[in-house]
């Protein structure tokens, strides 16, 4: 009996002593965790958006756009960018959910007249050198194949992928993802359109 | 005890990932890159330093039937703190390595040095042996990544290595070319350990 | 004794050619688990040359496909089939060489590998595929697993999907098929026929896009595809004479494409308008050549009829469920070489008794 109690009184004792040590070091980085957290969140709204000089990710607008299988409500957090206060775009995430392996996470910025400025894949899972090529800095400053062609669209362009009869590249050997990403940002703009007339 | 021989032991001789074969998970699953490969080293080199002076410090205050549990206490408490670090000031490594880095806790190679070492030798001595095995991993580690990087990807840490035409085996960076480059490592090390002898 | 599986079964085959068995006692050879051959009385039949015998006549047995091949795809054909096959005689030879082993490279197994991955791959494929996948073949499929005899995996499967994984673009460029005194400089491209079934399926949501496909086609080999998969009816006749020559038993070939005819026809029936008409599943890809020469292959199927059987069923599964719901357009390899891993298992499941044993009633024992 002696024995097991000293074995507890030890093992309690160690967990106590790593709880307290992880508190401090949970304490010390908490700020800097939620920095680049941060960070992360800006550098993909000046990746997407023309020139702003507010601080667009936290001037932002919450809007519903439909309900989850618990029913709870899926909100689009939509960052503004303002220059002298004129509204120069919007950006926000849209998620393509039929990616060759799972969700692709793209931000998406658009103007006041509703054209894209700018397309930064946010997260994905896509094959390693094929669908992964659409993080590729290539691909969107339009020097390499695919989905560049993106940029500088309205709906009013036939925003599909060239293999469904649309005007954007797919990347060569991989239409997957290319599609899911043109399809997904075409939606986008159709609830850009809606929530922001003119 | 020979300071040089325990540290030089894990570069080569027991070399954790090409000769004891523990660590396989993360040996295989982050190495798609040189830059994964040196800082899931480097992750796993410093728990196992921080793990392997605690155990050897506390050792003669454990109790043998608890060893077990204690060690891993020490071990995730590291590892955690590794891990918020590494999400704080390496944000983006920290996001491509992903769940691997809470998965040190269970890397055999850290539990494995604190029970078969650090519980029963002196601090000098876990802190060096915990240096080279960690040095070692680490080593291994990036080779490892490095070669699949370049044949895969046609770079090395992210510097494009070819020009343009270089069509790269992307297999190498899929989970079939770890088990193959790792097997080619492996044979390389015993043959040139033949040629030596 | 896995190491001489391949010897001893192809000591049988001279054996079995040199007396054959009278009619009554068919079906004894691979009943016997493969411990009886090292038990079995004298006089044996020895001969260095029983491998290359066994390779040579499957060698022959892919000569109508091959020049069908060339006839469509012309002096590429040729190109790539040349390239292979003197690169895989090559690692051979090497690769024997540097691991101390006998070079053994006139057994004429690695040609063999060198023309089936050739077979296995489009007839514009460059240079350095052809060579990187004979390295894939034999240095990591077949030497570095302990030899001829040894390897897990179809050797030239093995390649094949390696290369497919890692140049996806030029493994899935396929010429057009022109007969050869038509053709002219330029080479056009174009999609397989379960290429474009995948493709209307997912575009269109039915089949419109291999309404003008008439089976006649791919049965003939006027169709694209890897250079030596193209004409169903020239794989059957060499699979046929293989069969006549005792080199394989029919039940692997018969097992995967009666599996696969079965499941054509019972999807058929379900939705005509999503799963393609049987007759197209079974003259379409690289089904032929896989069930007759791949999927045959002595060391890597199990050694048993019964195990055979299983083999077959479960290749023709795979096939079709990739075909049906996978990313792929094809799956034979992929069936392959996922039956290949379970060999050793149904090799132990159907194990036979050995005669004299009582056998044991399932909870008799304890």
């Amino acid at each position: 009996m002696r024995d097991i109690s000293r074995l507890v009184v030890v093992l309690a004792l160690f967990c106590i002593f790593a709880a307290g040590i992880l508190a401090q070091v949970y304490d010390v980085t908490k700020g800097p965790i939620a920095e680049a957290k941060a960070e992360e969140v800006r550098r993909a709204i000046r990746a997407v958006l023309p020139q702003y000089n507010n601080k667009a990710d936290e001037e932002f607008i919450d809007r519903i756009i439909g309900k989850d299988k618990k029913g709870n409500d899926i909100v689009r957090r939509v960052y503004v960018g303002k220059r002298e206060d004129a509204v120069v775009g919007r950006a926000y995430v849209v998620v393509a959910p039929d990616g060759y392996s799972g969700n692709i996470e793209i931000m998406m910025g658009v103007s006041p007249e509703g054209r894209i400025t700018g397309i930064e894949i946010v997260s994905h899972a896509e094959t390693p050198g094929l669908g992964a090529k659409i993080v590729k800095e290539e691909t969107w400053s339009g020097k390499g194949d695919g989905p560049g062609g993106l940029v500088g669209k309205t709906l009013a362009n036939n925003l599909k992928v060239k293999k469904d009869g649309g005007e954007i590249d797919q990347i060569t050997g991989a239409t997957i993802s290319p599609r899911a990403i043109v399809n997904a940002v075409r939606q986008g703009l159709e609830f850009h359109g809606k929530e922001f007339p003119g | 005890m020979n300071f040089v021989k325990e540290f030089t032991k894990g570069l080569w001789k027991e070399n954790p990932i090409l000769r004891l074969l523990l660590g396989m998970c993360p040996t295989l699953a982050v190495t798609t890159s040189a830059i994964n490969g040196l800082g899931m080293g480097l992750a796993t080199l410093a728990v196992l330093i921080c793990s392997n002076l605690v155990v050897s410090q506390l050792r003669k205050m454990i109790p043998k039937k608890v060893r077990i549990p204690a060690f891993i206490v020490v071990i995730a408490s590291f590892v955690t703190m590794v891990d918020l670090t590494m999400n704080a000031f390496a944000h983006d490594l920290h996001k491509s390595l992903g769940l691997f880095i809470p998965l040190i806790v269970v890397n055999c190679l850290i539990l494995g040095r604190a029970e078969a070492f650090a519980s029963k030798k002196p601090l000098l001595g876990s802190f060096v042996d915990g240096l080279g095995m960690g040095i070692g991993f680490t080593l291994a580690l990036v080779v490892l990544g490095s070669i699949r990087e370049v044949l895969g990807n046609g770079t090395i840490f992210d510097v494009a290595l070819f020009g343009k035409g270089f069509l790269p085996m992307i297999v190498m960076i899929l989970p079939p070319g770890a088990f193959i480059m790792l097997g080619f490592l492996m044979a390389g090390m015993n043959r040139i350990d033949k040629g030596i002898s | 004794m896995e190491a001489n599986r391949k010897e001893t079964a192809a000591q049988e085959e001279t054996k079995a050619a040199a007396a054959p068995p009278k009619k009554g006692e068919k079906a004894k050879k691979p009943e016997t688990s493969s411990d009886a051959f090292i038990l079995s009385a004298s006089p044996h039949i020895s001969s260095g040359e029983s491998i290359r015998s066994l390779m040579n006549d499957v060698i022959l047995a892919l000569v109508p496909g091959l020049l069908v091949g060339i006839y469509y795809f012309g002096m590429d054909a040729v190109r790539v089939i040349a390239i292979t096959t003197a690169s895989a005689v090559a690692f051979e030879a090497g690769t024997q060489r540097l691991m101390g082993r006998p070079v053994a490279v006139s057994d004429m197994s690695a040609v063999l590998t060198g023309i089936l991955l050739a077979m296995n791959l489009p007839s514009g494929s460059p240079w350095w595929i052809c060579v990187i996948g004979s390295a894939v073949a034999i240095v990591v499929a077949k030497q570095l697993y302990g030899g001829i005899g040894y390897n897990i995996f179809n050797p030239a499967l093995v390649a094949r999907v390696v290369l497919l994984i890692s140049w996806p673009v030029q493994m899935t460029t396929w010429p057009e098929p022109k007969p050869f005194f038509q053709r002219g400089v330029d080479t056009v491209t174009g999609a397989t026929a379960l290429g474009k079934m995948k493709e209307s399926l997912l575009l269109q949501g039915d089949l419109s896009g291999i309404a003008d496909i008439r089976w006649i086609d791919p049965f003939l080999g006027h169709t694209g595809g890897s250079l030596g998969e193209i004409s169903a009816v020239a794989l059957a006749l060499g699979g046929i004479y293989l069969i006549a020559r005792r080199v394989i038993t029919w039940h692997i070939p018969v097992s995967y494409l009666g599996s696969v005819l079965v499941m054509a026809v019972i999807f058929h029936q379900i939705d005509p308008n999503r799963y393609a008409p049987p007759m197209f599943h079974l003259v379409t890809g690289g089904l032929m050549l896989g069930a007759f020469y791949m999927a045959t292959d002595l060391v890597t199927s199990p050694v048993t009829y019964r195990g055979m059987l299983i083999f077959g069923v479960g290749c023709g599964i795979i096939t079709m469920v990739i075909r049906y719901w996978g990313g792929y357009p094809e799956g034979v390899s992929f069936a392959i070489l996922l039956m290949n891993a379970t060999t050793p298992l149904i090799d132990r499941w159907v194990k036979p008794k050995t005669f004299g044993t009582t056998v044991q009633r399932a909870g008799a024992a304890e």
